[in-house]
């Protein structure tokens, strides 16, 4: 461990000393040019390297390779440039105050630079804490949701199942069948938001990175059509998909998990009849999927939170009903893991769930 | 042997308490004779002991890993095995069907689906019996019939023109139909054992063969795919 840090420290040194030499060589060459071609104005070497100090300034770590490269042009200068040529004079009128005024310069270049970079680097620590304190959140969200999503299907599975144990003898044959009908229907409900928190674990934590491999949007499609019908058997969806063949990059359980929370959605909430809609196209460097409904759109106070997870309200809990919002978070989540986007819109009659994926 | 013949046995070996009542439970009720085994040692002695018509195998056992009972099971009988794993590791159900089981199904199930697989691995493996007598039966289901002997493919009885390697796919799926051939199955018995691991040609002719017999390739009837897996035909009837 420390071996690998002083190792990567001296590579750094050495590049700087490289990078310095490189551009002092640079320098005097330029200068070397100017000196032939206009030797009448001696100023345009004095700018040469000075233009090279800050730029050494500027690409080292610290101040001694802009101190050092000041002392090496000053004495260049001095032994290439100025009379007697190759000599170092140091007698010349004014040269003393060359010396001192190019030290000054680089000093203060060295100066500044180190403070900028300093400054960039407090930017990128306050962003990457900014994005753990919004993951932070998300999270936090996700779990409220959960726990309280978790608790009604559960609260349902466990009354059934305690009024068939504690009373069988006493039901009806049509009672038993209503319980047990109403303990599967509360499994499957508990299953479906169980395998939703499966996929966000697929979601590496951290870098919110996930492992795309190159699906067929088709069968990805199709998939999660024959899983979503698997709950809803008498749903009706029309699907669409483009007449070519499609590939994107994805972790096709992760979409099609999105899919699904989608069509579900739509049927649960809208409260139409009509079929919902599916359609994937291809535009130019992404896929579009569109999930549409006909039914009765979404409230307009909560347009803008739908993905948060945060529609979810204490005061409503008694309704019950499928808390969509750990579902459309969750498709927030692998969307965004995905680089993608995904938006909600009103339409004239119904609304619509769009989300890109890059290709 | 004078034991009852249209009663199948069959040897579950699952760890899980509830798990083993209820599938026991959903056999007995449909005439399977079945043994169950707790434990990996246990299922393999008992499958030796009893040679079971099917064995049903839970990949998460206490004392050694499915696997292994796959591999053990397969150096000594053709049995038809049928895994039952969890549903977030795709790569697990591959790996047990490359190493021999015979179909999968994905936990939590309902009893409609884990008796129809059982029923078409059985078929499966009385027709591997039959296959070596008989010449094959052309393959026929809703509206798609492939006549194997003379590489006819109709769709509502119009002939489906096929490229070679289209048909060879589609009769290797419709052979097996009813049963998942995973991407390197059909890769290897298409396009020979040295192919590289990229399975886009498959996928890309896969989608040819969609868009030929299938109405819509978003909601196919015939051949459906298990992503991550492979392929699957819907049975014949």
């Amino acid at each position: 461990m420390n071996f690998k840090k002083t190792t990567g420290q001296s590579m750094v040194c050495l590049w700087d000393v490289l990078l310095t030499a490189l551009i002092l060589i640079i320098a005097t060459i330029t200068a070397f040019w100017f000196f032939v071609t206009v030797p009448e104005n001696s100023a345009n070497i004095a700018l040469v390297y000075i233009t090279a100090l800050v730029l050494t300034a500027r690409f080292t770590q610290g101040y001694l390779y802009g101190i050092a490269a000041s002392v090496v042009s000053v004495i260049g200068i001095n032994y290439l440039f100025t009379y007697p040529y190759f000599q170092v004079n140091f007698t010349l009128t004014g040269y003393p105050v060359t010396f001192v005024f190019t030290l000054v310069i680089s000093l203060m270049v060295s100066t500044m630079t180190t403070r900028i970079k300093a400054q960039a680097d407090t930017l990128v620590e306050r962003e990457k804490l900014l994005m753990d304190a919004e993951k932070e959140k998300m999270r936090a969200n996700l779990l409220r949701s959960v726990s309280h999503d978790l608790r009604t299907p559960l609260t349902g599975i466990i009354g059934n199942s305690s009024a068939y144990l504690d009373h069988h003898a006493s039901l009806t044959e049509e009672e038993r069948l209503r319980l047990v009908a109403h303990i599967h229907e509360d499994s499957n409900w508990l299953l479906n938001m169980v395998e939703n928190l499966l996929s966000v674990t697929r979601i590496q934590e951290g870098s919110m990175k996930i492992a795309t491999s190159l699906e067929s949007v088709e069968e990805v499609v199709s998939e999660a059509l024959i899983r979503f019908h698997k709950r809803f058997p008498e749903a009706d969806v029309k699907v669409q998909v483009p007449d070519e063949l499609l590939m994107v990059p994805m972790d096709a359980m992760l979409i099609e998990q999105v899919i699904i929370n989608l069509l579900e959605n739509a049927m649960v909430h809208s409260g139409s009849r009509l079929p919902a809609e599916l359609t994937v196209t291809c535009s130019g460097a992404q896929a579009a999927f569109c999930v549409r409904d006909y039914g009765v759109g979404i409230a307009p106070d909560k347009l803008s939170t739908i993905f948060d997870g945060s529609s979810y309200n204490p005061q409503s809990s008694s309704d019950g009903h499928r808390g969509m919002g750990i579902g459309l978070s969750i498709c927030k989540t692998i969307i965004t893991a995905h680089g993608g986007q995904i938006t909600a819109a009103n339409l004239k009659d119904g609304c619509e769930f769009f989300f890109l994926l890059p290709r | 042997m004078t034991k009852n013949l249209s009663k199948k046995s069959i040897l579950l070996i699952e760890d899980e308490e509830n798990i083993q009542s209820f599938i026991a439970t959903a056999l007995k009720n449909q005439n399977y004779k079945i043994t169950a085994a707790s434990s990996g040692k246990e299922g393999l002695h008992l499958s030796a002991s009893l040679c079971p018509d099917l064995i049903l195998l839970d990949l998460g056992l206490p004392d050694m890993d499915g696997m292994e009972v796959i591999k053990k099971l397969r150096s000594w009988t053709p049995v038809p095995i049928i895994v039952i794993s969890a549903r977030t590791n795709e790569h697990e159900k591959a790996r047990a069907l490359d190493w021999g089981a015979d179909d999968y199904i994905t936990k939590p199930f309902g009893t409609v689906e884990l008796l129809a697989r059982i029923r078409t691995s059985l078929r499966h493996s009385r027709q591997m019996q039959d296959l070596s007598s008989t010449e094959p039966r052309p393959y026929h289901c809703k509206n798609l019939t492939i006549h194997f002997e003379n590489h006819v493919v109709t769709l509502e009885g119009k002939i489906i023109h096929l490229t070679q390697i289209e048909y060879k796919l589609l009769t290797l799926l419709a052979k097996n139909s009813g049963k998942v051939l995973t991407y390197t199955y059909l890769m290897e018995k298409i396009w020979g054992p040295y192919t590289d691991n990229n399975n886009q040609i498959l996928r890309v002719n896969m989608a040819n063969i969609r868009r030929k017999i299938e109405k819509n390739p978003a909601t196919p009837e015939y051949v459906f795919t298990e992503i991550g897996i492979g392929y699957r035909m819907e049975e014949g009837d």
